[in-house]
């Protein structure tokens, strides 16, 4: 038997993931245990889960491998400030100090922490990392694979050869020429929080018009061979650690956006921010689209694998299928960094010979304990009763416009809530969006929710048919015009909806889909991940009964707990 | 709400020095300019880190109606929060400042390291300090007409005696009498030890500065030599 523990950690979105004898057993985000939202912190917690989801102990572990090259990491922050001098005066001490402080000894801290020899803990390189989360779970013997992201260790962007077990790099561009950071920068200028915002700007974009095409050719030089170059004078990442982007960009698009100021999309201001949006939306999608038709000349390949944070920009993703002439796309859905856990796990475990397999499905993370939950919500003063079909309950429920928490099961690896811990509502009705926004989500107005429909149902409501990325929510597809006002509340502005494709037999998100068919004629029901604003997504049975206590919600379903106020 | 004060040991025995502190100081942190911005952020700082610990605890302790009321309290600390940072936003926005974004806790995950009674005495502690502090800031609100910000604190107070009720009691239930003092000796010693370390970290942060910024400059050669053998790359 061989056992192998991934770990990202100390940049944003740490995790731990478990492959045995090739297998991937568990994969989870430290988030969901200390509830810090995208807590960089060493993913213990984490990994404990994990092996105790195996039943196994640090000792049976054959290896611990790290997401990237401390030491080349730390290499490039010396570089890059010594590049920079002395503008660099003020990111020195506090970039050198958190490498020399912590980061340079993540491997030793990760020996002691788990309680392994440090001769069984290694590292493998950042973008490696995300190519193997991407290449080896996908459904492809052979595919080109691309990677983009922030930064790694020196690489911004790689392409690759994905073969059988195999990888190999074909190209790569360095920082501080990043598409990630790009996108950061521009986040952080549109008053959105890094790492965090950056659904945010994806969804403003498709509120307006790419009228800066002008000015972000000055931010960004695309080449005819996929390759781009930033105009660094407008980008402060390499000189200041609080600002993305500098004063030079406010010169050229106008002033930042407040951070926390309210959205009022009818103001000239705000229209502004969402053309800004929109522009670098478009950006992104030419720059995709050029290392795409530049791998795609290297490999000859069919199919194409991604991964990084920029792969989750699900409407470029939509429309790389459409434009880069792959006939497949797969997108691995913790496409951050977080993800990054699973392809180091993955990596050690061909390592030692053991085969890859096919990920199909997400829930990686910890189980529901019902019993426990049904005990402590009658200690708050809930009603907690066992039913028989929950599927057909929570059906019964959105029917009868309720909006319905659901813990099912194992939670979710990656940022999206597939239907272990979602909250689900009627598509159709019109108050659903504002009243989830208002009273729940408390988000943004322009930012969409998502449907979740049957596999097979695809066609009957949205213009395109289930591919590799719509069961994890990674792409956009039309909804159909004649559908609009049954889907109102999970249609964007720009008529497409980010869908999940459910397929699975015996789950609870398709006995929901099935039932709900049967009872109103419709398989699509609104999904939403379970979380209140800036928490992240709820992990355990007391997780969800916290959200219940705390929001306007109708009902909780806790496995076959039905938990309802008095 | 989590406060590492210094005071007494447990609500009975409480030495009066926190609202003897907060009387002193209050004069001077609600008034210096954009400086109630800041505090309040603190606050609702505080009170996320404390939703985080008690969160946790509602997640790891096994007996159910414990578990329930470690969660009751987190939420009562997330709404804390909240109504901190909707304070601080709206005093921010008559003031003409920037408005606070969301506020970030760190854990130190209190539950696991200390262990169920230990956490209790500290949460004990914590609550009473908290308080302390809000009523002497609930006073000075008074006294300047200051409604609003008043009316904030009074609501936290309540929230706060009820925290030191139930912590007591659960403690109180969970072991003898002799041990409960003894959790709140360790607890005392604790936030010794604890405010040693806050005060040594900035004095820390700055030697390390300053000696950094000395340092700096003498990197010069390296940089020249960096541009030299290794320029920037663009491209493939």
């Amino acid at each position: 038997m061989s056992a192998v523990l991934g770990v990202s950690a100390y940049y944003h979105d740490a995790a731990a993931a478990l492959v045995v004898d090739g297998q991937v057993i568990a994969a989870m985000q430290e988030e969901r245990f200390t509830r810090i939202k995208n807590d960089a912190s060493l993913p213990f917690h984490a990994a404990e889960a994990c092996l105790s989801v195996a039943g196994l102990n640090a000792d049976d572990l054959d290896e611990v491998v790290f997401y990237e090259n401390p030491y080349s990491k730390l290499e490039r922050v010396l570089i890059s400030n010594l590049r920079t001098f002395p503008m660099s005066w003020k990111q020195f001490p506090l970039a050198l100090g958190a490498q020399l402080g912590t980061k340079l000894w993540v491997l030793d801290q990760l020996a002691e922490g788990l309680g392994v020899p440090r001769a069984k803990v290694g590292f493998r390189s950042h973008h490696e990392s995300h190519a193997a989360s991407a290449f080896l779970p996908s459904p492809f013997e052979e595919a080109a694979v691309l990677t983009v992201d922030g930064v790694g260790e020196h690489d911004t962007t790689v392409m690759w050869r994905g073969q059988g077990s195999e990888l190999t790099a074909l190209g790569s561009l360095e920082y501080p020429h990043s598409l990630g950071l790009l996108y950061a920068g521009l986040t952080a200028y549109c008053g959105f929080m890094v790492n965090e915002g950056e659904y945010k700007v994806m969804g403003l974009s498709s509120f307006g018009q790419p009228r800066f095409r002008e000015q972000f050719d000055k931010l960004i030089r695309l080449s005819a061979d996929g390759s781009f170059e930033l105009g660094l004078e407008y980008f402060a990442y390499m000189t200041d650690p609080a600002l993305g982007f500098g004063p030079k960009l406010e010169q050229l698009l106008g002033p930042r956006r407040p951070v926390g100021r309210p959205w009022d999309l009818d103001s000239a201001e705000d229209r502004r921010f969402a053309d800004v949006a929109a522009t670098l939306q478009q950006v992104t999608e030419e720059a995709l689209l050029g290392l795409c038709a530049e791998l795609r000349r290297q490999t000859d390949a069919s199919a194409l694998c991604l991964a990084g944070g920029v792969a989750l920009n699900a409407v470029a993703n939509a429309r790389l299928l459409r434009d880069s002439g792959f006939d497949r796309i797969w997108v691995q859905p913790a496409a951050g960094d977080a993800g990054a856990a699973l392809g180091a796990a993955m990596l050690g475990s061909v390592a030692l010979g053991d085969g890859r397999t096919q990920l199909d499905t997400m829930a990686l993370g910890t189980a529901i304990d019902a019993g426990r939950g049904q005990a402590v919500a009658r200690s708050l003063g809930l009603v907690a009763e066992r039913v028989d079909q929950p599927a057909n309950v929570a059906a019964e429920l959105l029917g009868r416009e309720r909006i319905v928490a659901v813990a099912n099961g194992r939670f979710e690896f990656g940022p999206r809530a597939l239907g272990q811990r979602s909250l689900l509502a009627n598509p159709a009705g019109a108050q659903t969006r504002d009243h989830l926004n208002r009273l729940v989500k408390h988000r943004e107005p322009f930012r969409p929710f998502a449907p979740a429909v049957l596999a097979d149902r695809t066609p009957a409501w949205f213009d395109g048919e289930e591919n590799d990325m719509t069961p994890y929510m990674t792409t956009v597809l039309d909804v159909r015009a004649d559908k609009r006002d049954e889907l109102r509340a999970v249609t964007h502005v720009d008529g497409t909806a980010r869908l999940q494709t459910v397929r699975q037999p015996a789950s609870m998100m398709r006995g929901v889909l099935e039932s709900l068919e049967r009872r109103t004629g419709s398989p699509v029901v609104l999904n939403t991940s379970l979380n209140g604003p800036g928490e992240p997504i709820c992990a355990t049975e007391t997780d969800a009964l916290g959200f219940f206590v705390a929001h306007r919600v109708d009902a909780l379903l806790l496995d076959d707990v039905l938990v309802t106020r008095p | 709400m989590r406060s590492g004060g210094v005071h007494g040991l447990g609500r009975e025995r409480c030495l009066p020095l926190v609202p003897l502190a907060a009387r002193i100081v209050n004069p001077i942190v609600w008034v210096l300019p954009g400086h109630a911005v800041h505090k309040l952020e603190q606050f609702a700082l505080a009170e996320h880190g404390s939703l985080l610990d008690m969160t946790a605890a509602a997640n790891r302790c096994e007996d159910p109606d414990r578990a329930a009321a470690y969660l009751r309290h987190a939420l009562d600390e997330g709404r804390h929060s909240q109504m901190f940072v909707r304070r601080a936003r709206e005093l921010a926005q008559e003031q003409g400042r920037p408005r606070p974004g969301r506020v970030r806790a760190d854990t130190e995950h209190l539950f696991q390291t200390l262990g169920e009674v230990d956490f209790l005495a500290f949460v004990h502690r914590g609550e009473s300090t908290g308080r302390q502090q809000f009523e002497s800031y609930q006073q000075w609100f008074r006294s300047r007409g200051d409604v609003r910000t008043e009316q904030l604190f009074k609501a936290l107070v309540h929230d706060e005696l009820r925290h030191e009720a139930y912590s007591l009691e659960l403690l109180t239930d969970l072991v003898p009498a002799e041990q409960v003092s003894a959790a709140f000796r360790k607890m005392w010693m604790r936030d010794l030890w604890h405010g040693w370390l806050r005060l040594g970290r900035p004095i820390s942060h700055g030697v390390y500065l300053a000696g950094m910024l000395l340092l700096y400059p003498l990197l010069w050669p390296f940089a020249l030599w960096v541009r030299v053998v290794r320029p920037r790359r663009s491209g493939w």
